[in-house]
């Protein structure tokens, strides 16, 4: 183990980090959005919203991620006639957005099958009495449902932000140089895959563990009804 | 009908009830729940609806709300009715924007208290009427301070409904229900839940809103408080009123036989 070639590489792979966060935190939040929009399809948009819930659902848990990010950058390329006629040819053309896209439409999937099950916990006791002092509609949604379905949903919601950030080294192949791409350029010209990657797996290690605990405190905020329970209770 | 309750028919035409409801029907799947129930209340009344699990009492007291939607019937609070139209395999409520309005006019206790989880119990007392009722928020929470003192939880205040015993929740639930300052409180059944020990109470709260001349609709098994308190005592049966009057005559002499078996049964 050289420290030296080490220490290099850990400056090397740092310049990686902005992109491997960006890629991260745009899919994350246009996911989580899409997520919540498939998710109240699914539990309050009939028979119609609930097939298309499921169906997606189905598709984009069912297939391989680093699949769907290849179908997207490769496989549109075969219909750039057509991408350049309707416009979308200068995002489909950037591996970038062909990261951020498959990353987006991956997570909603997961973060919509979360938000459902949030939303379902939410119990019919507590809508009950919301309703019987005048509560419906958006009012009720917003005050009484996804609070709580939110506080449902968080713990497993952390679990998918994780996720999301350790997939964001399959746009690698797709040439991104983020953290993974430029572990894989150094190790090209190096030779030193192991060095490489244990610096490259110890800043994901790093930045997942800030996570955490970035979601433990939302978690401990939003939940205080749990936390401050008496001890014979916890 | 006893005299009396003949006498409490005929006042009733003369003024509008706080609440009114009138040949309610409803099915649940093939099973009759209520069978063309009718009832009136005047205000300041406290009518104790007793029966065996399964006579329709708390689907009754679910329809005063809509929180069942009846078949057919009228339920009117204050004299208004609520707007009832032929849905495509039900009958369901045509104007909900009347429905919430009509409900804030009725507070309703539940047996499981169905406190709101997330929020502390000052919280839980002022969201119906900061967020539905648009009252100044100042106002309300120095409203529902008083209505936590009374209730005997002013300390819990800051609490979650998680951390306080089931007498306690009730109480808070109650606060709830009264801060929406309603014509008529409904309680279905507010002491089932709890441990033998915690029923008084909840039932010296309720005793204190009966003293003070709230009209209440309380489904109950307490004897004790459908004897003392209430104004009325009805008793359902398979969907039908068996018996109906004030409770020192029905208690007394009760004159459909099922009444009497009941009230052997329950002491």
């Amino acid at each position: 183990m050289d420290i030296q070639f080490m220490w290099e590489t850990f400056l090397i792979l740092l310049t990686g980090v902005p992109l491997t966060l960006e890629l991260a935190v745009t899919s994350i939040f246009a996911g989580g959005l899409f997520a919540l929009v498939l998710s109240l399809l699914a539990v309050v948009g009939g028979p119609i919203g609930h097939g298309f819930t499921r169906g997606y659902v189905f598709v984009f848990r069912g297939s391989p991620l680093l699949v769907q990010m290849f179908l997207i950058y490769y496989g549109l390329g075969q219909f750039r006639p057509f991408l350049q006629d309707i416009g979308f040819w200068p995002i489909l053309r950037e591996p970038y957005w062909c990261a951020v896209i498959a990353l987006t439409l991956n997570t909603a999937a997961y973060t919509s099958e979360i938000f459902r099950g949030g939303l379902q916990a939410v119990s019919v006791q507590q809508i009950e009495a919301a309703r019987a002092c005048g509560m419906s509609g958006p009012l009720l949604f917003r005050r009484i449902v996804l609070p709580i379905a939110i506080r449902h949903a968080l713990p497993a919601y952390g679990n998918e932000v994780i996720l999301m950030l350790k997939a964001t080294a399959l746009a690698s192949v797709i040439t991104i140089m983020e953290i993974t791409g430029l572990a894989g350029k150094l190790i090209a010209d190096s030779f030193r895959a192991f060095e490489v990657f244990i610096v490259a797996g110890a800043i994901y290690l790093a930045i997942t563990f800030l996570v955490t605990r970035l979601m433990m405190i939302v978690e401990f905020w939003l939940s205080p009804h749990l936390h401050m329970r008496p001890p014979t209770l916890a | 009908m006893s005299d009396r309750g003949t006498l409490l028919a005929a006042d009733n035409k003369n003024s509008t009830a706080a609440v009114s409801i009138k040949d309610l029907r409803k099915c649940f799947g093939p099973l009759q729940v209520l069978k063309g129930v009718s009832l009136e209340a005047r205000e300041g009344e406290v009518i104790s609806i007793l029966g065996s699990s399964g006579s329709g009492k708390s689907t009754m007291l679910r329809c005063i709300n809509m929180l069942e939607v009846p078949d057919s019937g009228e339920v009117r609070i204050g004299g208004e009715m609520f707007r009832l139209k032929k849905g495509r395999y039900k009958t369901e409520t045509a104007d909900r924007r009347q429905v919430d309005r009509l409900r804030q006019h009725i507070g309703m206790v539940f047996q499981s208290f169905n406190l709101w989880s997330h929020m502390t119990i000052l919280e839980n007392v002022i969201e119906a009427p900061v967020h539905v009722q648009k009252r100044n928020r100042a106002e309300c929470i120095e409203e529902a301070e008083a209505l936590l003192e009374r209730v005997g939880i002013g300390d819990k205040r800051n609490a979650y409904p998680g951390h306080l015993s089931g007498g306690q929740q009730q109480r808070a639930a109650i606060a709830r229900a009264l801060a929406q300052r309603p014509k008529v409180m409904l309680f279905d059944e507010p002491t089932s839940a709890l441990d033998p020990e915690l029923v008084g109470e909840v039932l010296k709260v309720m005793r204190s809103l009966a003293e003070e001349g709230r009209t209440m609709l309380v489904v109950t098994h307490e004897m004790a408080f459908a004897r003392d308190v209430s104004s009325r005592v009805v008793f359902l049966h398979k969907g039908v009123v068996e018996e109906e009057g004030h409770p020192a005559e029905v208690f007394q002499n009760p004159k459909s036989e099922r009444f009497r078996q009941f009230l052997s049964n329950e002491r």
